[in-house]
Formats: C-alpha cells, structure tokens, sequence
C-alpha cells in the first residue's frame, strides 16, 4: 500500500480505538446511576456492542474523510461499487422495506425480515457494500421517503445495527458461510454438526443466557435471581437445546453442512444486533418498536428488570431468531440464483461456492 | 465502421463458445438485421457487439471489435457509450427510475458523459425531435404506453451520438402500434447516419427496413448479403428463420400456379396492396 | 461553479440555451411556494436532524416542548403545512406511541403507585417516563415530517451531488423512489396469486410460516433477474463514467445557509457532551 494509504487505515484505527475507549469511560461512568430522562443503562457491559459499532463507524468516516482530503476523491471505497451493485442496492432497499411490512402484516408472525436485502447486498457485493446499504436504506428510508406513505421517522437511529447486518453478512459471505455444501461425507458432517452445536452453546452459555441472570452464567450460583428470570432462563435454554436437536437432524438428513454454517452464522449475526440495537431503541424510543414484540419488553420490566436490560432480553430472545431465519431464507435463495447472475458480482461465485469452467 | 474480426466469445464461468470466429462489418449508415433461431447467438452477439461483452460482463472474447480501425479491447462501457450504445427488449428495465420527466431521462446520457448544461438541453431536444416524442418532454417516463416507453429508450440512447446502435429485438414486448412506433423510429435513426444492428425474429420488421440481413446459426454466420436476396433464399428456413410475409405469399401463389407478380409487394412494411386493381390511380399491377 | 440557480436568469441565456430551453427547466424545478421550502435542502435535513437529535439531548419536557413550539411549529405554519404536519404525524406516531403508554405506565418500577388495572399497576414514575419518550416522538414525527412534506426527494439528491457525494450513489438513494412503489406492487400481485393457490395467511404458526417463502422467494427473484439488464441499460449511457456532472437544475445555498448549518450540528454535539459529562443542568 502506498504511503498515503497507510495513512487513512492508520488514522481510521486511530481515531475507531480512541473513540470505543471513550464510549466505555463515559458509560462506565454512568454505572449505577439511573438518568431518569432518557433511560439508563446500568453498565457497560450492555452498551459495549454498540459502542464498538460507532467506534467502527467513526473509524470508517475518518478514513474516507482523509481519502478525500488527500486526493479528493472516495476510489478506494467508490471503485468497490460497480454498476451492477449501485443498481441492487435500491432494489435491496426496497426488497427490505417492502418485504418487512408485507410478511409482517401479511403473515402476522413476529420476525420482521427486514433486512433480506442488506444481507443480499453483503452476500454477493462485499462487506463494506453490505454496510453501505445497510446505512443508507435506514437512512433513505427516513429522509428520501419522508412525504410518502411508506416512509419512517423512526428508521434513522438503526442505522448503525443495519450497518452492522450488512457488513457481517458480507464477511460471512466472503468466509463462504452462505455456500451450500451437499453430499458431505459423513466424517465432516458429524464433525462440522458437533462444532456448530458447541459454538451455539457457548453463544448461548455466555451471550444470552447470562442477560436474564444477572450476569451469573447458567450452571453457576442463581440464588440472587427471580423465580420468574430462572424460569425464562430455563425456557429459553430448553427451546435453544431443541432448536440444536433440530439443526443436528436436519444436517443429518439432509447431508448439507451449509445448513449448520447458516445457523452458527444466522444465530450469531442475531445477537450481535440485538446487543447493538436494544440501547438505541431504549434511549430514543423507550424499549417500544411499535411491533408485536413490545409485550415482551413489558413482562421483563414488569418482572423488575430496568428499562434497559428488559429490551436486551427481549431482543436476545427475538433478534437471534429473526437473523437466523433471514440467512435461511438468503441461503436458499442463493442455491436458486444462476451462476450466470452471480458471476456479474464482486463476490457472488465466491459467496456460493462455484466452480470456474462448468459450460 | 464498426468490425468483428474473428470473434469468439464464451460467458464467464462457462466453457462452450457462443460465438464462434465470427467476421461481421457493420458500415456508417448501414442498417442490418440480424435472423437466426432463438439459441444461436443473437443476442450474445449484440452484447459483444456493443462491447458490452466482456468489458461488463467478463467472458473470453478471442478475436477484436474494432470501431473505425481502433480496437476496443480493454475499454471501459462508459468510454464505448459514446460510439456505440446497446438498446433492449424491455423498456421499463431501460428506464433509469430516477427522471421526474422525459426530459431529463433521456438528459442522463450527455450528463454522464460530463457536458454542459447547454450542450446536454441541446443534444436532449435534438434526439426528442429525431423521435417526434417532443410532446411527451415534460411527461413522467412511468405512465407511457410500451411502444412510448420504447421510443423514449432509443432517444435516451440516440442522445449519446453514437456511431453505431445495436438494437436487441426492439419491439418484442410491444403491440402492434407500439411496433410500429419502433418501425418508423428505427428508420429516424437510421437517417441519423448512425449504423444500425437490430436483431429480430420477426422478419417482417426488417423487411424493407434493412439494406442487409446477417443469418446466425450455431454462433457463426451463415449467410450474410443482400435483404432481397437472403430473404428469398431457400436455407434460410433450415436456420430457423420464417422468411417475410410477402416472400410466404408469393411462394404460396406460386405453389398453386398462380404468377407471383400478380401481386405487388410494396416491402415497406405495409401489407399485400391488393391485387390487380381497376383504378389506375391506384396500386399498379404488373401485366400478366 | 456549476450551479443552475433556481431562478435562471440571464446568466443561462448567456451560456446558449434558448428561451424556451430556460423555461422549460425552470418547470423542472419543483414547486417552492413558500420561504421555507426555498431553504437548501440540506439546510431543511439539517435542522430536521437537529430538532430531532436536540429533543434527545435536551430531555425532560420543556426542552422539547421548546422546541416543538419555538421552530418546529413556525417552520410549519410559515410552510403552509401545520395542519396536515399535525395530523400526519399523530398518524404516523400512534402504534408506537400506544405502545410507549401500555409498556411503561404499567410495568415500569416506581414508588408511587396511581390506580391498578388487575394485575398491572400503574405508577407515577412510569407516567412521566412514558410523558417524556413521547414528547421525544412527537418532535422526531413532526420534524421529519416536515422535511418531508417541504423537500422534494430528488433535490436533496441533487443537492449532495453538487456539494461532492457520487452520483452513483445518488443514483442508488433517487432509485428507491420508484423501486419500492414498483415492488409493493409485485409484492401485492404475488400474495394474491399465492393465496388463491392456498397459501394459508390464517392458520397456525406453522403453516404460516412455511407462507413466508412462497411470499418472499418470487418476490425477490423476479427483482433481481432485473439487476443484470438495468446495469447494462446504464453502462451504455456511461453510467460508471468517473468525474463531475452538469445537472440540469440544483437548489442553491443562500449565504447564511452554511453557518447555521454549522451552528446546529456544532450546538448539538454540544450540549450532547456536555449532557455526558454532567455539566447540563437538569431541565424538568
């Protein structure tokens, strides 16, 4: 890389570090206080996602901020986006918003599927596509469609959790998570289900499960803990330990590693947006989205949690179930799309797996 | 002059050849149609054509596309817009969907391409004019009829000023006025001085519009002379063709003994004028 | 320069476009009638985000209750849109604001307790939470709404473009304008052609959510098999073309524009800070 790129990538790290080092002095600092106005938090533990994702974000600005003093120009970023990616991203845009309302309302079940196009877009354009559509469609969504029906004065804040959807997606993409792996031998498909399952677990052990007991990890000493948050606890692990039965079963017979890959990948994006969305929605909207799910929120509060805990255990229990079903629907659309089509994108052939040379 | 010198070309990602060490030379203010049947490369020849295949696409192209003498291998599309642009079936995926009128939608071209305000409103009113589409300037692209929406699709592409137009079956999606608003804006192309390509199946279109036909099958050119001459032949069929209506009529006579000329084709795409008919003033008929 | 002014004037005949040229992108324009729709578009986003972003940082209920009154509702009266902005934005706040009200006057914790519904308590504390999230709500719907109602999508996009942001990506911001009312149609197309083949939106949880794919995988096909011939439409007409555009019309920035654009961000952050760093007095 030339000089003036060390530079940028330099300067972005910079300024990503000092800002999640900030992000946690300053919440930190908060501990134990509760700001009546706008919701508080209670340590930093519950922010720490999001404020690594503005830190990544305050990071990515300044390193296209100096791009642009430098040479006045975005190419590094902009050269990432060819005709065929700008032209998905407002039909990503579109297939977001428009699927969101219409399978919410259409099917009155609780996932809201809003972001099948911003993973689509990460898929099969890159990470940092992904990210870009993902921001922009929150934001489009609240600025450019602001006199028409369809758009939202509330979409804007989540911008950043959308972001972050896209990016990850694009990096799982790049991984080759998304890859449909039939006719794997048994040996690797044992194996890969056992790794999924452990992997799983351990998300569940550490990063779900703890947020309704108080911290305390699940086998550990729950005796400060309400009847009611050990009850949901035990739910919750008793549907995980079944939800991974499930994953074991279908793998097995289906004979595609993909399907464990998607799960790990689904159920992982899920709690990283719930981590990062729940202090939005508690400081700017109250913990309410308006959807169905607010009931939840309600109990958890109602059962003694604050405000904001109760909206990280309502998304930890919604946002990984939402994600995961989002990937298995993007995994199976991919299997459907023609290699013709994929080969057309950044990252396409390499998200899906193909071969070169198969006329 | 725009040249095919040896081409072949494979899609990416696939192994067998679509085109073939195909040879083709399309002159300024020359419009041929291209005929074969539906797998035999028309439409892949366009794209390569327009140089749009490889240097959208990707793909192996062997051979060269070489635009008055100059290859353009390597070029980017956006520097190839400006000698030769590519027009599709479908006019509602031609539309940019972000133009409020006409106007500006067929404006996006010249913008592009970095001109001024006034030479972009020049060349903009030029091309509406060329079409006869200036009363639907301030109209919104979405709410034309398909042959309309077409229309505003070829000036959007005449505005560029390019030296050749390849044209993939112009009026597929269309009714039969919508065809015929193709017809006549394909000859105001013509008379442009633009060299034309224009792929079609149905015969009848080219007939009368096209100096010259070019039959493709299997990826490589099969016949290639005369509109006249490739029309009336016999092998065509056997490529998949249907030869013009008034090239099946005069067969059809002929077959039942009747004298062909009995009849006279006018071939500018209007149908059968009558036969021998009692006012002079009328269409003549040639003597028995 | 660059810059088409609102107005064109003589300095566009000058530049060799017909009179009748000069009218007619002057029709393009969209129609401003009134001071504050003539303000920058990005002016109007600024202020907007500002109000809104404000409503937060400040707290409480007199900050935002200050704001509503002191800026928003002016801007709106002298937009000519105060009474369709109000209703609108109740509309558009309702869902969320109900929500606000059942989740936190009944289950937020709090000493003093105001009437019991069955098991659901009601307290005071919860009320006044609830009080101030929605008077929050009400500057973000009715700030927003605002620009919306005043600020035609595609001069923002212009307006951007000319200030340095790729027109590519304007492009991709202008698109969604069309592509989404083109897609909520083939979306609504889809449901009907999969309901009268039996997709069950009634039934239990498990036959409606194997609906969701039948629903989502056409909808999404038939919008990308789309992608490939829309690029190439494009690129004929130098789509990807790298440099700096004409536009045909743009809004202009008036000379105060830039530093009261400035000024909102930078008191903003400000008191976003100094809120962080309890330096703000409290404001009830």
């Amino acid at each position: 890389m030339r000089s003036g790129s060390w530079l940028r990538v330099g300067l972005g790290v910079w300024v990503a570090a000092s800002v999640a080092l900030a992000g946690v002095l300053l919440t930190g600092s908060f501990a134990g206080t509760v700001d009546a106005a706008t919701g508080a938090y209670t340590g930093v533990a519950n922010t720490v996602m999001l404020i690594l994702a503005v830190a990544l974000l305050a990071g990515f600005v300044v390193y296209a901020a100096v791009e642009w003093a430098q040479t006045r120009s975005l190419h590094s970023i902009s050269s990432q986006f060819g005709t065929r990616t700008i032209v998905l991203m407002p039909i990503a845009i579109a297939i977001n918003i428009v699927l969101g309302q219409t399978v919410a309302s259409a099917l009155k079940i609780p996932i809201y599927l809003d972001s099948i196009g911003t993973i689509l877009v990460g898929v099969l354009a890159g990470p940092i596509a992904g990210m870009l559509t993902g921001l922009l469609a929150n934001l489009i969504w609240t600025f450019v469609l602001a006199g028409t029906p369809l758009g939202s004065p509330y979409a804007w804040p989540f911008a950043i959790v959308a972001a972050e959807i896209g990016l990850l997606a694009g990096i799982f993409g790049r991984l080759g998570f998304f890859r449909s792996r039939p006719n794997t031998p048994m040996p690797q498909l044992v194996a890969g289900t056992a790794v999924a399952v452990l992997v799983l677990a351990a998300l569940a052990y550490w990063g779900i499960l703890p947020a309704y007991t108080k911290g305390v990890t699940f086998f550990g000493d729950l005796s400060a803990v309400s009847p009611f948050f050990q009850l949901v606890a035990l739910g919750i692990a008793v549907m995980l330990v079944l939800a991974m039965v499930g994953l074991v079963v279908i793998v097995l017979t289906r004979r595609d590693l993909g399907v464990a890959f998607i799960v790990v990948a689904g159920a992982s994006c899920g709690v990283v947006s719930a981590l990062i969305a729940a202090p939005i929605a508690a400081v700017f909207f109250g913990g309410v989205t308006g959807s169905g799910t607010d009931f939840m929120v309600a109990a958890f509060q109602a059962a003694g949690s604050n405000l904001h805990d109760a909206v990280v255990q309502q998304s930890l229990i919604s946002d990984p179930i939402d994600k995961t079903i989002t990937y298995v629907i993007v995994f199976l659309l991919l299997r459907t799309l023609s290699r013709r089509f994929l080969a057309r994108f950044p990252q396409g052939e390499q998200a899906v797996g193909l071969v070169e040379d198969q006329g | 002059m725009l040249e095919l010198r040896g081409v072949s070309y494979r899609y990416p990602g696939y192994a067998t050849q679509v085109l073939r060490d195909l040879d083709l030379t399309i002159a300024d203010g020359e419009i041929v149609g291209l005929v074969g049947a539906n797998e035999a490369g028309k439409s892949t020849l366009c794209l390569v054509a327009s140089g749009l295949a490889p240097a959208s696409i990707g793909g192996r192209l062997t051979g060269s596309l070489l635009i008055d003498g100059e290859p353009m291998t390597g070029r980017a599309p956006h520097e190839l817009a400006e000698r030769v642009v590519a027009g599709f079936q479908d006019p509602a995926t031609q539309r940019s969907g972000v133009a409020a009128t006409v106007f500006e939608e067929v404006a996006l071209g010249p913008m592009n391409l970095g001109l001024a305000v006034a030479q972009t409103v020049g060349r903009t009113r030029a091309a509406l004019a060329a079409l006869g589409i200036e009363a639907l300037a301030e109209r919104h692209p979405s709410r034309l009829s398909g042959g309309q929406s077409q229309l505003v699709a070829l000036a959007s592409l005449l505005v560029m000023r390019p030296r050749h137009m390849v044209l993939d079956e112009p009026a597929a999606r269309l009714d039969p006025a919508g065809t015929n608003l193709v017809a006549g804006a394909i000859r105001a192309l013509a008379a442009t001085g633009a060299g034309l390509l224009i792929a079609e199946h149905r015969t009848d279109l080219l007939d009368g519009l096209c100096g010259r036909i070019v039959v493709l099958d299997g990826g490589c050119v099969v016949l290639d002379g005369p509109a006249g001459e490739v029309f009336a032949d016999d092998r065509i069929e056997g490529f998949g063709v249907e030869p013009p209506a008034r090239i099946r009529l005069a067969r059809a006579l002929a077959a039942r003994g009747l004298d062909p000329a009995l009849i006279v084709l006018d071939a500018d795409a209007t149908p059968v004028r009558g036969v021998a008919s009692p006012d002079p003033a009328a269409a003549p008929s040639a003597p028995a | 320069m660059g810059l088409v002014p609102v107005t064109p004037g003589p300095s566009l005949v000058d530049a060799g476009i017909s009179p009748a040229d000069a009218a007619l992108l002057r029709r393009l324009v969209p129609a401003m009638p009134t001071a504050w729709h003539r303000l920058n578009p990005l002016t109007k986003a600024t202020i907007a985000a500002g109000e809104s972003i404000g409503a937060f940082v400040l707290g409480g209920y007199l900050g935002p209750l200050l704001i509503l009154a002191l800026v928003i509702v002016p801007s709106a009266v002298v937009a000519r849109v105060a009474g369709r902005l109000l209703r609108v934005s109740i509309l558009v706040s309702l869902p969320i604001a109900v929500s606000v009200v059942l989740v936190t006057v009944f289950t937020r914790a709090g000493p003093t307790v105001l009437f019991t519904i069955g098991p659901f308590v009601a307290t005071l504390e919860g009320a006044d939470f609830a009080g101030q999230v929605l008077v929050r709500l009400l500057v973000l719907a009715t700030a927003l709404g605002l620009f919306g109602m005043t600020t035609e999508p595609r001069a923002l996009v212009f307006d951007l473009e000319r200030r340095g942001v790729s027109p590519r990506l304007g492009f991709a911001a202008a698109a969604t304008l069309e592509t989404i009312p083109a897609m909520a149609e083939r979306a609504a197309a889809i449901q009907a052609a999969q309901r009268a083949r039996g997709l069950d939106t009634e039934g239990g949880i498990r036959a409606r959510l194997r609906g969701v794919l039948p629903l989502v995988v056409p909808v999404v096909l038939s919008s990308l098999t789309e992608v490939e011939e829309r690029s190439l439409a494009l690129e004929v007409r130098a789509f990807g073309r790298p440099g700096h555009r004409h536009l045909l019309w743009t809004i202009g920035d008036a000379a105060w524009e830039r530093p009261v654009r400035w000024g909102i961000v930078i008191a903003v952050i400000g008191v976003g800070v100094a809120r962080l760093a309890g330096a703000w007095p409290h404001i009830p």
